[in-house]
């Protein structure tokens, strides 16, 4: 599903990361984790194709970084669903059209959307709110609808980034609960965290990334 | 399908969702339309102006004193046929001395015992042409029938009236140029303004997979509204001017003219304002997402 060959890239301010070797297959929960800036992002920005390896190569789901086009960038993107710690919510549409938006890119018919939203909402645990505004919603709420915002297009593969970063510890834990949830319907998940007392102990490979250098835990 | 539908929605959102930055756009094309079109009627109508003040110019041709009425008569109809002639009207020894008594209070032919004024005539000239009048010829051709004395006319004031009005003729398309430029502008910068403005929105779109005309259509739709809302009350706006221009030459001044608005200026400013709209949302939009 995702893989990193000697995958090198530098910001224009000197950091990034360096010589990078990944594996990650179809259905696998992987966890990334290092101190903040230690090129998790970065490496997140590689595998759906923000930036691309100054050396080496990133392949995901088949498309490698050395020949894919900026044409087909959308829809590699189609079938990965993005989680962040900004969450990412258009503040001037309320929690339905937030999570709707996906099906309206991937050109769902107007009578399958309402069903599908609540199917997520259902999911993370939102049934009632659709309504609400993202400044209306706490910041553990707000996450999960940008997860359910993420899950409603039925992606093979979901990145979460520092997804807990905003969080509260029972909100932080929720959301992993949410994730491993999901995790188990067949879907591939990357999570990237610095908290590492959060995903130890669940009995899933963990990568460090230190400095720009990953290494398995 | 599906697709086109919700972007044709978002854009109608758009506008709602980000009201006072369309109001802005609205109103900033409104003033640049209503410039571009108080410029079109006006060069519509300049031709009026110069109508008018050709209908003022006048020819007085003064015959020789031994030229009967009749035989004046024969030299009019010549006078007539001359390129750039409206109208020619005899004035008889007759009339002459009507006119003069009107003017000094005098027969001067009870006074001297006979009429000395001479059989005159009062030349009009063509009004209708686009072009430089030039009212030399026709005075060249006057003075070339033999029993023509002396010829009067206001040569200088018709050839300043005339090199002038050539003078904004040739230019207005310029200005007209330069405000439609202005307007694209205006246009484009709106776009730009309300595109930077979404950032958010575009970034979060390009992350869940949007493509560059997913994202940029609601834009261009946004801009044809803005366009589209800006012309309509562009177009009252103009016609009320311009009847109150027409208010207040008719009332205040002894100029008889009329301003016309041409609905063709309306046909024409609609596109232009279409298009101009698809141009600058187009290029503000692609120029964010290259």
């Amino acid at each position: 599903m995702i893989e990193f060959k000697n995958v090198s890239y530098a910001h224009s301010k000197g950091y990034g990361v360096n010589s990078l070797n990944m594996v990650i297959d179809e259905g696998d929960f992987t966890f990334l984790i290092g101190p903040t800036g230690s090129g998790k992002t970065t490496l997140m920005r590689l595998i759906y194709f923000d930036i691309f390896p100054d050396t080496g190569l990133v392949k995901v789901n088949g498309n490698k970084s050395t020949d894919v086009s900026k044409r087909k960038i959308p829809n590699i993107r189609k079938s990965i669903g993005m989680v962040f710690q900004d969450y990412k919510l258009l503040k001037d549409r309320n929690l339905f059209e937030n999570v709707a938006l996906p099906l309206h890119v991937l050109g769902y018919n107007k009578r399958e959307i309402p069903d599908r939203v609540d199917e997520a909402l259902d999911l993370v645990g939102l049934v009632g709110k659709e309504m609400h505004y993202p400044n209306e919603l706490s910041g553990g709420e707000q996450q999960r609808a940008s997860l359910a915002r993420a899950i409603i297009k039925e992606p093979d593969l979901i990145l979460a980034d520092e997804p807990t970063g905003n969080l509260d510890p029972v909100a932080s834990f929720e959301l992993v609960r949410l994730l491993e949830t999901i995790h188990e319907t067949g879907t591939t998940i990357l999570m990237a965290s610095h908290n590492y007392n959060l995903i130890k102990g669940r009995g899933r490979p963990i990568y460090e990334l230190k400095d720009g250098v990953l290494r398995i835990r | 399908m599906n697709k086109i539908l919700h972007l044709l929605g978002e854009g109608f959102k758009n506008i709602w969702r980000h009201k006072m930055t369309a109001l802005t756009a609205i109103l900033s094309l409104f003033i640049a339309l209503y410039i571009v079109g108080v410029i079109a009627t006006a060069g519509n109508n300049t031709h009026k102006v110069l109508h008018y003040l050709r209908s003022k110019y006048k020819i007085e041709v003064f015959f020789s004193q031994d030229v009967s009425n009749e035989k004046a008569v024969g030299f009019i109809h010549k006078i007539k046929k001359i390129e750039g002639v409206r109208t020619a009207t005899i004035i008889e020894k007759e009339d002459a001395v009507r006119i003069f008594k009107d003017q000094f209070g005098e027969d001067i032919e009870e006074l001297l015992g006979y009429n000395p004024l001479p059989v005159s005539a009062v030349v009009n000239v063509n009004r209708n042409q686009r072009n430089f009048f030039n009212v030399e010829p026709i005075i060249k051709e006057i003075k070339s029938i033999p029993s023509v004395d002396e010829v009067r006319y206001q040569g200088n004031l018709i050839n300043k009236i005339e090199r002038n009005y050539k003078r904004v003729i040739d230019k207005l398309p310029y200005l007209s140029g330069v405000i439609v430029l202005i307007a694209v502008l205006i246009i484009y910068n709106t776009i730009k303004l309300s595109v930077y403005s979404r950032k958010e929105v575009i970034e979060t779109l390009q992350l869940i997979g949007a493509s560059n005309t997913f994202i940029k259509l609601p834009f261009i739709i946004e801009g044809i509204l803005i366009g589209i809302i800006s012309a309509i009350l562009v177009f009252p706006s103009l016609f009320i001017s311009v009847k109150a221009f027409n208010y207040l030459i008719d009332s205040f001044s002894s100029f008889n003219i009329k301003v016309n608005f041409d609905p063709f200026i309306l046909v024409w400013m609609f596109f232009i304002v279409i298009l101009i709209s698809i141009i600058g949302s187009y290029r503000a939009a692609s120029n964010f997402l290259k």
